[in-house]
């Protein structure tokens, strides 16, 4: 009986996920132009392809900055302006909708605003700068290679705090009052409170954050491609924006595979790794 | 610190020392120094709302203006608003079709999720069988594999099932991408529930299906509403396939569509503000509404 529950979930979960993923490695070991029924096998000729591509390389290092920043900035972010709004006697409901807000909505959404607004000859950006007298800071903020990669990037986060921040909320939220007041009787002030009772508290949140947030920043793509589609160049370039186009602009889906294989196989193992860790974590 | 405290001790008309109540001295720093903290939060909380929503505000106000207003950059509001950016934004990006596809699949996808998942929770927190144990790892394998391992690929296997460019095609795909996790949070819902009522059911003869019908998901609403926001928001966002699937603008959800509307050569920018001001009314009002929904079932997802 308990198949039968379950065959709905295990059917579409078979078809569409397991199938394709398997049909991902193989494919990686094939050539295909999209539309032809044949595929013949290649073997190591697309890896050979995709590690000497410079593109995927390009992508695989700005993706890494979407990380790195991503994971500290954000995370950064989002830890401070929970503890700000636990704090906050008034206007709490008020503050947290509006810093989950932009994170409702969808990446072509943020995407084509912030197009508009970094353009720079009418964007408000350029606009803002030149009326504050502060003209000189003014940028091709998405044309220039030198400062693209740091627009797109700043994008991301303003999208994508708010997510760990509503988390970070609800386990501050969780920390029970009685802790506080124990520290309190004992002398305890502001930071050894937060280095010895919130911090130690949240660290289950901020493990799944942590994780959430970096794959969120790795596998970042529809704002990319609306901003930038990866120019100038290749200096905004990410892995699945790469692997879109070495698909189906460049009609190489061979090569495409084995980069989704190289790059989504690195997803998998950090995604265990950390897991691993954190479960290590909890045990002790 | 110490000199400003001197001269608010001291008498305003003679400029010397007044008299001075000892106690008072450390309670009144004290509240100063809520009172500053107190500034300094809010003035952080506040920059920080400026921040997530000028974006948004400053979209609004370009889609008033007209292209010339837009194009000067002089004005951060519209001098002279002009309401029917909107018409034409609504009419040139055909937003009707977009936003109508997009209604259709949303709410099919969600309802093949709530389906799906809420047998699969029910079944992983409730039921002994054969294989659960596999089966619960599959799903929580599953949700490891990243999109950028699988689009390539999910989009060959819809050509050779003849399913790419189609709106079923697409429907399966975002109910497969919700499932697991659904599955996950039904779970964990279920296994907190009370077992009396069904245990009360089973021992007047029902049957398992009709036990789930009958008892089981009349109380799972909350579980059930949970999943769908997030789900929903979820697939009313969706890009990455609709771009994949869709040749055919007839079948384009509305994130696609605004896309092709902003790759077509007609519209100007302070129209393609209007149409993207248009398509997120729907979330916004979503958002305002479910917002208790959605803020629970994001953490239900992500400690899952």
């Amino acid at each position: 009986m308990g198949l039968v529950f379950l065959a709905p979930a295990i059917v579409v979960i078979g078809i569409f996920t397991i199938t394709p993923f398997a049909q991902a490695i193989l494919l990686s070991f094939q050539t295909w132009d999209g539309v032809s029924p044949d595929t013949p096998f290649v073997g190591l000729q697309n890896y050979e392809f995709v590690f000497k591509d410079e593109a995927f390389w390009a992508s695989m290092t700005n993706v890494a900055v979407f990380g790195v920043v991503g994971f500290f900035l954000g995370n950064g972010i989002a830890i401070a302006m929970a503890l700000a709004v636990n704090k906050a006697t008034r206007g709490r409901t008020f503050f947290r909708t509006v810093f989950y807000l932009p994170g409702v909505l969808s990446v072509v959404v943020v995407g084509l605003i912030f197009s508009s607004m970094f353009d720079p000859r009418s964007g408000v950006l350029n606009r803002m700068l030149d009326v504050a007298g502060l003209g000189s800071l003014q940028q091709n903020w998405l044309g220039d290679p030198a400062v693209a990669l740091p627009s797109v990037v700043a994008v991301f986060i303003w999208f994508h705090w708010g997510f760990g921040f509503l988390l970070f909320l609800a386990g501050l939220q969780d920390i029970p009052a009685e802790l506080y007041e124990a520290a309190e009787l004992d002398g305890a002030r502001g930071w050894a409170k937060f280095r010895y009772i919130t911090w130690p508290q949240l660290a289950p949140v901020t493990t799944i954050v942590s994780l959430l947030t970096l794959l969120a920043a790795l596998q970042v793509f529809g704002t990319v491609q609306v901003l930038t589609n990866g120019g100038p160049g290749y200096h905004t370039m990410v892995p699945t924006l790469q692997i879109y186009a070495e698909a189906f602009t460049n009609h190489r889906y061979g090569s495409a595979a084995a980069m989704s294989v190289l790059f989504g196989g690195a997803l998998v193992l950090l995604s265990l790794l950390q897991l691993g860790i954190s479960a290590r974590r909890s045990r002790s | 610190m110490m000199s400003a405290n001197q001269v608010q001790q001291s008498d305003p008309r003679t400029g010397l020392p007044g008299p001075v109540e000892p106690d008072d001295r450390p309670q009144s720093r004290r509240r100063r120094r809520i009172t500053a903290d107190r500034v300094g939060l809010y003035g952080l909380l506040i920059v920080a709302a400026l921040t997530a929503l000028f974006p948004l505000l400053w979209m609004v106000s370009g889609s008033l203006q007209s292209l010339d207003e837009l194009l000067s950059g002089k004005s951060l509001l519209p001098k002279d608003p002009h309401w029917d950016n909107y018409i034409t934004a609504w009419v040139q990006g055909d937003l009707g079709k977009y936003l109508l596809n997009s209604v259709g699949y949303t709410l099919t996808a969600v309802f093949g999720i709530l389906v799906a998942s809420s047998m699969a929770g029910y079944a992983l927190a409730r039921l002994e069988f054969w294989g659960k144990t596999f089966f619960t790892f599959v799903i929580l394998a599953v949700m490891i594999i990243p999109a950028p391992a699988m689009f390539l690929a999910q989009y060959r296997l819809l050509v050779d099932l003849g399913l790419s460019n189609s709106r079923v095609g697409y429907v399966l795909i975002l109910i497969t991408s919700g499932v697991p996790m659904a599955t996950l949070i039904m779970r964990s819902f279920f296994a907190g529930q009370p077992k009396d009522l069904e245990e009360a059911a089973a021992l007047d003869g029902a049957s398992s299906p009709r036990i789930f019908a009958s008892v089981i998901l009349p109380l799972a609403k909350p579980g059930l509403a949970a999943v769908a926001v997030i789900q929903g928001l979820a697939a009313w966002n969706e890009y990455l396939m609709a771009l994949v699937i869709f040749d055919d603008n007839a079948l384009m959800p509305i994130q696609r569509g605004l896309t092709s509307f902003n790759s077509a050569e007609t519209p100007q920018q302070e129209i393609l503000l209007a149409a993207t001001a248009i398509s997120i009314v729907p979330v916004i009002f979503f958002y305002l509404l479910a917002q208790k929904h959605i803020v629970k079932g994001i953490g239900a997802g992500a400690i899952k």
